[in-house]
């Protein structure tokens, strides 16, 4: 499939046009969607056209978008016009179909890039799986009998299993970052409110982010920008002007990166130890250094994420509660029913928590951490145990990544490939790295991913999927 | 006295639902509780977390 610089740089010097590459990858998702269940739906007549507008721009020698013809596909909770927008949920099949594309859906489209379908999440993004009630499992390219994580799993395994070169998705407490660890790709959940959520199923106002998945850094710099600018229509998006971050991705000379210990070492099995140790080492970063509240950081996520979960789909539930999957309805109803003065309360522990991290930020310029506490769990496996404490697999995969989108600091995700683990098959799975950057710092935390990428030390590594 | 009356978390479940006006049975109410039981432990480090009085929360509204 290649990267989508490659492709752009292709397509423009007539090596390849939008069609052979638009062909090649519907032969590949073909061929692999049917293990591993990432597509819930196909728009390949829509890429047929965009894939042909393309063409029709080099054939008249016009310049052609910074995206020319690179295929993508978008979490199932974005608006695809003409598609019902399901975010993983049976209760969202019988809705009218989405009238207008997501902005960044629109901006993507704008910028060349060509759609092929929607994705497979967990329902309603609350998890850290993608085992859906209604929609399947999506299997991780690396070892089918573990799952992909979410709950962005669709969009993280479509691009570790080589069927597409960028996807897109959304991460509330940490469903970009983890989907990105187990399944050793590359992920960018940007400064909360960085990119517009217009036309996106909301799940946390609070909390909720979108980004891209890529198989390479450039990739994942080149769909960032395209998708940066203000946007009224979202009340969370910062306007601010776009901050091109694909232009240099060189980390300057000095930058002062910190391991983050405590909390993130103690939930940090062998595996995913080492490869923070590999990617500190890279990065030349020696210093340990410590977010105290990251614990109740954590716990303030979970209770504002249960809370606003929990009232925007009360109606619903009332209604209709069996057409909820049984991972969802029960903990949705739950967080409902959470007081009021537990949700101030942990609304004021996260500005204490983010004030603590910018104190932070004096003394650092970027901090790195493992991005799950584990390898990527079989299907089905209740509990995760790390360090010798077991925590459950659907809670537990968050544990390094709900801290951060707690306090909203940009963080790029990258593959860092281990080799550590009891078993040959744990052995060959990445555990990926977050490198966190204060906010507005996307343009750092890609700089060092594209080191790691130049070090070999992060990569996209060819699956036995199909 | 009343099962739920020995277990204020199973009744401020039961009195929260009915006021949202949920009628489920009591397998579904057991479910919930569960869940509820596990939200609270977690909470339980928010409620205990030492903040300066005048702390204000993280969102903040501008028109």
């Amino acid at each position: 499939m290649g990267s989508a610089a490659g492709i752009v740089q292709q397509i423009a010097k007539g090596k390849r046009s939008a069609a052979a590459v638009l062909a090649e990858c519907k032969a590949l998702i073909q061929a692999k969607d049917p293990e591993l269940n990432c597509f819930t739906a196909k728009t390949f007549e829509r890429a047929e056209r965009e894939a042909a507008a393309i063409d029709a721009l080099y054939a008249g020698g016009k310049a052609l978008p910074p995206l020319a013809g690179v295929p993508y596909a978008v979490k199932n909770l974005f608006d695809v016009e003409g598609m019902v927008t399901l975010a993983g949920a049976k209760i969202n099949a019988g809705n009218v179909p989405a009238a207008a594309d997501a902005t960044i859906v629109a901006r993507m489209k704008r910028a060349g890039a060509v759609l092929l379908g929607a994705l497979n999440m967990e329902e309603l993004a609350y998890g850290f799986l993608t085992e859906n009630h209604h929609y399947g499992t999506t299997r991780n390219p690396h070892d089918l009998e573990r799952g992909a994580g979410g709950s962005s799993g669709g969009s993280a395994a479509a691009v570790g299993a080589g069927m597409l070169p960028i996807t897109l998705g959304s991460d509330t407490s940490g469903s970009i970052r983890v989907p990105a660890s187990l399944c050793g790709v590359f992920g960018l959940k940007p400064t909360y409110g960085r990119l517009p959520r217009t036309g996106t199923y909301p799940f946390v106002n609070s909390f909720d982010h979108v980004g891209p998945f890529a198989n390479s850094v450039h990739g994942l710099a080149l769909a960032y920008d395209v998708m940066q600018g203000p946007d009224p229509a979202d009340p969370a998006c910062a306007q601010r002007a776009i901050e091109p971050a694909g232009v240099t991705l060189s980390l300057p000379p000095g930058t002062r990166i910190g391991i983050l210990g405590g909390w993130f070492h103690e939930w940090a099995d062998p595996a995913a130890r080492r490869s923070v140790q590999l990617a500190a080492a890279a990065l030349g970063a020696t210093e340990w250094t410590e977010f105290k509240s990251a614990e109740v950081a954590r716990a303030a996520a979970y209770v504002i994420t249960g809370a606003e979960g929990g009232a925007l789909h009360r109606p619903r539930l009332i209604e209709r509660y069996e057409d909820f999957g049984p991972a969802s309805r029960s903990r949705l109803v739950a967080g409902g029913l959470i007081p009021a003065s537990w949700v101030i309360q942990a609304q004021r522990v996260r500005r204490h928590a983010y004030r603590e991290a910018m104190d932070l930020f004096e003394r650092f310029d970027l901090l790195i951490a493992a991005a799950a506490p584990a390898v990527a769990p079989k299907v089905g496996q209740e509990a995760l145990l790390i360090n010798g404490r077991s925590i459950p697999t659907k809670a537990g995969l968050g544990v390094l990544t709900q801290p951060i989108s707690c306090i909203g600091l940009p963080v790029c995700t990258v593959p860092v490939w281990p080799a550590e683990g009891d078993s040959a098959a744990e052995r060959a799975l990445p555990v990926g790295v977050q490198l966190i950057g204060a906010p507005w710092h996307e343009g750092l935390c890609l700089a060092a991913a594209r080191t790691l990428e130049q070090a070999g030390i992060a990569e996209v590594r060819p699956t036995s999927a199909a | 006295m009343t099962e739920t009356d020995d277990n204020p978390l199973q009744a401020y479940v039961r009195a929260a639902l009915a006021l949202q006006g949920y009628t489920f049975g009591d397998a579904e109410i057991a479910e919930i509780v569960t869940q509820f039981s596990r939200l609270e432990a977690i909470a339980r480090t928010v409620f205990d977390w030492p903040l300066p009085f005048a702390s204000e929360p993280a969102p903040v509204f501008r028109p």
